[in-house]
């Protein structure tokens, strides 16, 4: 879960938690590549779109250059503009989900990109 | 790919109509989700990418054209086909359906022709899962709708303004309009336009105008001699970074490219790309048409060998000097020359050897006279010098400086050969009011009596008043002039 908002990573790690997964959290794109890096076995990435030091299309971007299998990235953001949305995907993003979620469409999405 | 490949949503505001159809949509096997209105509609195809999208043309809230419009702007479903119906099949419906960027527009009797649409469409549907969920905030269907209404209106309005920029004529015109309606559109460090004519300009805050030059022309590939006109003011913005960030667009018209803008800023963004995206996408037919007129302009006035004014250009000058003389009561002098023996130079040594000694004459000229001087090729190997406020003395000055100049001057014929040249020159004071006609046609006749004094000299022309018999007298003394 990266995202500079505890109060986001928190409702998040809740909604998740219930649904039995456990979350590692990022404070932004920078962190979020030092997790990974640190954790093993990532089901999953939830990321905000504006977060200091390294936003989180360059955090996507960033993990499409590894050329490695990548987990499915979902953005969880307020932005909306096209053309943010249309980068997300085109550096291999799986979804744009804006803010503020409804828990039963974050769990949905997950079941279905983790079993995917 | 099987699971979504057949995954249609059908749109109907009418109940019976949607599960009757629906029914036999699922018939043909495929997997149908039905909404009633185009905003559920909507936040189903966004979350959840169908093969296809059936709607109705028109319906109450959100019409099917809007949904199509928002469907194909929003990158979760941008490539996902989308099939209107209507109940009638008319020009206009399918103008607006092919504007919306629907696959097709079918008449709602016509199954047959529904289903192979379908068939068609969903066949060519890529395989995207990426998918889009609105949230439960403020932002609802409507809103993206404004959002993509809103980039439409820019878009359109940013592209009305760049393409009424052909309206300016000119290239300096274009870019002058250009730097006003980008400086407020972004803050920039600079902007620069280059052309293939040749044209390099600069939009820049006085502060940082020559580091802003340089990295243009760096930025466009504009070669170190290419001169550079830098407009400079508080419009643009004074560089706050060491190194801003350069965007760099084509210019095409039709196939080619026929100029290139860049723009300096300090972050770079998605708006700013969008913003010179579509400035390159609509300046071509500006930037052709200022083009074509500066080239036309240039030619219509020019002589093409020489390169000198052309003889209405040379009237049109003339005309507005000699006004300006007669107001101030000042003279103004018209020197009338001819190569001589031109026509042997042509017959001995070829017509490249004879232009030659014509571009070479109509280069000397300009050196010989002073910067408001007319210049002009009067027609084939005759000139003729304007002289504003130069009186006969001084005339006679600058026609045997000319004189003078031809008479040093060698040019190797085409076969090496060394080509001696001369020139006979008539010289004319105007008379206040003098038509000029009248002028030119009494430095003309300087001019010959010049020819049959011996060549190679200076003639001066009788007074206009003068009848016939006086210009032998003038000419004569023209003569001792030019000994």
């Amino acid at each position: 879960m990266v995202d500079d908002s505890s109060t986001i990573r928190l409702q998040a790690r809740r909604t998740l938690v219930q649904a039995g997964y456990s979350v590692v959290e990022a404070v932004d794109g920078l962190d979020g590549l030092d997790k990974l890096a640190s954790s093993c076995a990532v089901a999953l990435i939830l990321c905000d779109v504006n977060m200091p030091r390294m936003s989180g299309i360059e955090f996507v971007e960033a993990l499409a250059k590894f050329g490695m299998p990548m987990p499915p990235v979902v953005m969880l953001t307020t932005e909306g503009h096209p053309k943010l949305i249309q980068q997300a995907k085109a550096s291999g993003a799986k979804g744009w989900m804006m803010k503020p979620f409804k828990p039963d469409v974050l769990i949905a999405a997950a079941k279905r990109l983790i079993a995917a | 790919m099987t699971e979504t490949a057949r995954r249609v949503i059908l749109v109907d505001p009418d109940a019976e109509g949607r599960r009757s159809l629906a029914e036999r949509l699922r018939g043909q096997g495929y997997a149908v989700e039905t909404a009633g209105d185009g905003a559920s509609a909507a936040e189903l195809a966004l979350a959840h990418p169908p093969s296809t999208v059936i709607a109705d043309l028109w319906m109450p809230g959100v019409s099917g054209l809007q949904l199509c419009r928002l469907l194909r702007s929003e990158p979760a479903t941008a490539e996902v086909p989308f099939v209107l119906r209507a109940a009638r099949d008319d020009p206009k419906s399918r103008f607006w359906a092919e504007r919306a960027g629907a696959v097709a527009l079918v008449s709602k009797g016509r199954m047959g022709e529904l289903f192979r649409v379908l068939k068609r469409a969903s066949a060519g549907a890529p395989d995207s899962t990426f998918f889009m969920e609105l949230g439960t905030g403020t932002v609802d269907v409507r809103d993206r709708i404004a959002t993509h209404l809103d980039a439409a209106l820019f878009e359109s309005v940013v592209a009305a303004e760049v393409r009424s920029l052909a309206s300016a004529c000119s290239i300096d015109g274009v870019f002058d309009s250009l730097s006003q309606l980008l400086s407020q559109l972004s803050n920039y460090h600079w902007l620069a336009l280059s052309t293939v004519s040749g044209h390099f300009a600069v939009h820049v805050h006085p502060a940082c105008a020559d580091r802003a030059v340089s990295a243009a022309r760096a930025s466009l590939g504009v070669a170190e001699g290419t001169p550079s006109r830098s407009l400079e003011d508080d419009d643009a913005t004074p560089l706050g970074v060491e190194k801003p960030v350069t965007v760099v667009r084509n210019v095409l018209f039709g196939r080619s490219t026929i100029a290139r803008i860049a723009i300096a800023v300090e972050k770079a963004s998605y708006e700013v790309e969008e913003l010179v995206t579509l400035v390159a996408r609509e300046l071509g037919g500006a930037i052709r048409l200022a083009t074509v007129l500066e080239d036309s302009q240039r030619l219509a006035a020019t002589d093409s060998l020489t390169g000198l004014a052309n003889r209405r250009t040379f009237a049109a000058s003339v005309k507005v000097e000699s006004e300006r003389c007669d107001r101030r009561g000042a003279p103004l002098c018209v020197l009338l020359l001819d190569v001589d023996h031109f026509k042997q130079v042509n017959d001995r040594y070829g017509h490249a050897s004879g232009d030659a000694v014509l571009a070479r004459i109509g280069a000397l000229l300009p050196e010989q006279c002073r910067g408001y001087d007319i210049v002009a090729r009067w027609g084939g190997e005759e000139f003729v010098v304007a002289l504003p406020e130069a009186n006969l003395a001084q005339g006679r000055e600058v026609a045997e400086r000319i004189r003078a100049a031809v008479e040093r001057t060698v040019i190797h014929a085409t076969n090496g050969a060394e080509i001696a040249l001369s020139v006979s020159v008539g010289v004319a004071l105007r008379s206040k009011d003098e038509p000029q006609d009248a002028l030119l046609d009494r430095a003309d006749r300087a001019m010959y009596a010049a020819k049959t004094g011996g060549r190679n000299r200076v003639s001066t022309a009788a007074e206009p008043d003068g009848a016939t018999d006086a210009d032998n007298e003038s000419c004569t003394e023209g003569l001792r002039v030019a000994s």
